[in-house]
């Protein structure tokens, strides 16, 4: 190759940039041109949007947005504003009607030929508008996938918050799914429906440990004293990871019907059943244990020293324990951690 | 004299040859990852880890020395963060101006006692510091002990299982963080970093620490870092992330599990580029433990940053960056071509050795050669115009193709005459920003045996307007 080769190479690549870079610009343009439409019209039907809420019968927002050609995005951003900033506004009767009049038909191919991200967007409003109508069509979808994607995983969600169980059949499908996914699922159910998938989870014959775990840790996040009894009866499971789950969930619940079935606990050969047992101590305010606290505060690691130091902060006289430990405690860390929790207490009271 | 010059010549035009088309085989990789999520809603795909329990709470750390100007509206955007629970530790490496005064004044801190867990050894800590408005804000004033020093004490005393390492002179993006943790929360811990793409602040309008407004600013030089953000961000940082053989996570925003950082043994004081340098150690482990844990880059933006307006700044921040480079490939050698690092030590290292380090180095011999062929008829003009072509090539056509690239997937600035202007600019790199770049990177090779690690020397005039 020769200089002129190069040239040719050089200007034929900057040209082809030219003529790129001229693409761009034209598609900048259109594209601004056409947000600054959605959004001028976005905000003119703010108003008869938000009297449509209140009246359905007022039908001037639907003659309105019929008439504009971007109404289906118009609408979309409405109602996903909507539902985002109102509490009751995913069960709103209004948002149900124009999603399945207006969105459904485009949901519907969107799923089906869409890319991945408008399928995943698609998923997300299908949840936010409890579109029930394409239950059918998810369904399908979940029956056709075979991996556990961000895809498959957004769909079981949806399906959930569909009130939908099958969400939590597909997932026993996957032994590698993880707890965090069943979670979403029990929090998307309706509350009857919630009540049996739980009672299922927790009973003995449920051979899935992540369903049971999640079921357990569930029930603490949403302070279900319900199954307190089944969970507390969890503790003296051979398993420690489902013992641990069990002391999780009482120290959310902040409740014990037997608070002696934690004392085998302190004296755990692993540190998270100490630490937590010393935050449960500390939580409920168990007199009986302010002793077995303040000897953990010597504990070996670190983070079973912290609990019991911020478990003792809890006692009315706790100032007085701590200040006695910061002083006379044999072990030098278990001083230095009193006096650091000691001093929280000070600032709390200025 | 002339034969050999002749020699050196196919050397450089073959290497930058070679250089670009990598480049362009990089972006081909990236491309379709950026193209698959560009359409995705974030405020969708990110709001539910807003209310989860299950989310990770963060530590976010902030090295902060001599930053009185900015250390202020770095923690008041860190407040507006959109996160369900996070902590704010500041560590003070021994500022010479009012950077911790700064702080105690504006959050009402006090001096409180701290037991605190010595993971890594540090410089000394002279006094750890509460807000008594936001008990999760908290100042460690240590002695002077360089960047890397400030994060390990940061490290010590945070108190969550992951934590984010962010310089003092940033702006997070309000759901920058929840970006940065939604792919560790959804492999479940087997990603143990994430670096998020950073940007440009200067022309921006920022307001309440936030960014308003996408804009450009008036400055050549800081347009030229805003396409060279784009040259590494868009075509380097995600083709490798995808390979899982990413070697460099900003340190102006990163995110890394804690323990996985205390078992590498934290950052590296020795060098001025401990967050490379720890991003490789951290490669090192996980090969030979055999893990099949990962290191991301996120491309979407989520941390804006003031880049140097003056050249003398310039120049001190890109010698100590190379300086940071070739002390992070000479401290893990033992990982060059060994089959016992995989892709990165037989793909990464070498692309690192040979594109981002010695890539100076050819270039600089390439811009000798023409002035040389030019002038002095050093070698056949014929061929040091073909070395002038290659160089524009390389030096401007690449770039200005990365905005091209930014403008088709990400297109993050509003206007057409934003794209235009930083296309135009783009093309003029080669004939004046990157021979500067060039001798300053030779620089930074020689820097390396002279001086020991200290912080950079950024003036700041702090970004909020």
């Amino acid at each position: 190759m020769n200089l002129t080769h190069f040239w040719i190479l050089i200007a034929s690549l900057f040209l082809g940039q030219l003529l790129l870079l001229l693409v761009l610009a034209w598609r900048k343009q259109q594209s601004n041109k056409r947000e600054a439409a959605i959004d001028r019209q976005y905000h003119l039907l703010t108003d008869s949007f938000s009297s449509y809420t209140m009246d359905p019968s007022d039908e001037r927002f639907i003659e309105e947005l019929t008439a504009s050609p971007y109404h289906l995005v118009v609408l979309e951003r409405l109602l996903n504003h909507y539902v985002s900033v109102t509490k009751a506004g995913a069960d709103s009767p209004a948002v149900s009607r124009l999603s399945e009049e207006f969105l459904s038909k485009r949901y519907m191919k969107l799923l089906k030929r869409g890319n991945w991200a408008m399928r995943m967007n698609t998923l997300y409003f299908i949840e936010d508008f409890r579109m029930e109508s394409l239950v059918p069509q998810l369904k399908e979808k979940l029956a056709k996938s075979s991996r556990l994607d961000q895809e498959t995983q957004q769909l079981i969600r949806t399906l959930a918050s569909l009130n939908e169980t099958v969400a939590i059949d597909a997932l026993a499908k996957y032994p590698d799914a993880p707890a965090r996914l069943y979670i979403d699922v029990f929090k998307r159910l309706d509350e009857l429906t919630k009540l049996d998938e739980l009672d299922a989870a927790l009973k003995d014959e449920n051979t899935n440990q992540t369903l049971k775990h999640s079921a357990i840790s569930y029930i603490g996040m949403a302070g279900m004293t319900l199954f307190l009894p089944r969970v507390e009866a969890e503790l003296q499971h051979p398993e420690m990871e489902m013992r641990i789950q069990a002391l999780k969930a009482i120290l959310h619940l902040q409740y014990m019907n037997s608070p002696s079935a934690l004392a085998p606990f302190f004296q755990s050969t692993a540190w998270p059943e100490r630490m937590f047992a010393a935050q449960i101590a500390g939580k409920l305010q168990l007199s009986r244990y302010k002793e077995t606290l303040g000897e953990l505060l010597g504990d070996p690691v670190w983070w079973v020293r912290y609990s019991s130091a911020e478990a003792l902060t809890q006692f009315s006289e706790g100032d007085i324990v701590l200040t006695h430990l910061a002083e006379n405690h044999s072990d030098r860390y278990a001083r230095d951690m009193a006096n650091q929790w000691k001093t929280s207490l000070l600032g709390s009271e200025q | 004299m002339q034969e050999t010059a002749l020699i050196l010549s196919y050397i450089v035009i073959a290497y930058m040859l070679f250089s670009s088309l990598s480049y362009l085989g990089l972006f081909a990789l990236a491309y379709g990852k950026v193209k698959k999520e560009n359409k995705l809603d974030k405020r969708e795909s990110t709001e539910d880890f807003l209310r989860n329990q299950s989310t990770y709470p963060v530590s976010i750390l902030v090295p902060a020395y001599n930053e009185e100007v900015g250390v202020v509206s770095t923690v008041r955007s860190l407040l507006a963060l959109e996160y369900p629970e996070k902590e704010i530790i500041v560590i003070d490496d021994g500022s010479k101006d009012s950077t911790s005064l700064r702080m105690i004044e504006e959050f009402k801190m006090k001096e409180i006692p701290f037991a605190v867990r010595t993971h890594i050894e540090t410089a000394e800590i002279e006094a750890i510091y509460q807000s008594s408005i936001f008990p999760y804000i908290r100042l460690i004033k240590k002695a002077n002990g360089g960047k890397a020093d400030a994060l390990n004490a940061g490290v010590n005393l945070s108190s969550f299982p992951y934590f984010c390492a962010i310089d003092g002179d940033s702006i997070l993006e309000n759901d920058g963080l929840l970006k940065c943790m939604k792919p560790i929360i959804e492999s479940d811990g087997q990603i143990i970093v994430t670096g998020g793409s950073v940007r440009i602040a200067n022309g921006s309008t920022i307001s309440r620490s936030k960014v308003e407004l996408v804009g450009l600013p008036k400055s050549p030089i800081v347009l030229m870092q805003i396409v060279e953000y784009f040259r590494a961000f868009l075509i380097g940082r995600l083709a490798l992330s995808h390979l899982n053989i990413l070697l460099i996570v900003s340190g102006a925003f990163g995110v890394f599990n804690k323990e996985r950082v205390i078992q590498a043994g934290g950052y590296n004081k020795n060098t001025v580029g401990e967050d490379m340098e720890l991003v490789v150690r951290l490669h090192r482990l996980l090969r030979e433990e055999k893990s099949k844990q990962r290191i991301e880059y996120i491309p979407d933006p989520v941390c804006w940053t003031e880049a140097p307006e003056s050249l003398e700044v310039l120049r001190s921040q890109r010698i100590r960056w190379q300086r940071g480079l070739f002390e992070t490939l000479w401290t893990h050698r033992k990982m060059m071509l060994n089959p016992k690092y995989g892709s990165i030590g037989l793909f990464s290292m070498p692309y690192f050795l040979f594109v981002e380090l010695l890539g100076a180095v050819f270039e600089f011999i390439g811009y000798f050669i023409i002035f040389g062929g030019f002038f002095f008829s050093l070698v056949d003009p014929q061929v040091a115009g073909v070395m002038f072509l290659v160089t524009v090539f390389y030096g401007s056509l690449i770039s200005a193709l990365a905005v091209l690239l930014e403008e088709l997937t990400l297109h993050k600035y509003p206007k057409v005459s934003h794209l235009m202007r930083l296309y135009f600019w783009a093309l003029t790199e080669a004939f004046w920003y990157r021979p500067l770049m060039v001798l300053w990177r030779v620089k930074g090779i020689f820097a390396t045996f002279q001086k020991k690690a200290h912080w950079g020397d950024m003036k700041r005039k702090g970004i909020s307007t």
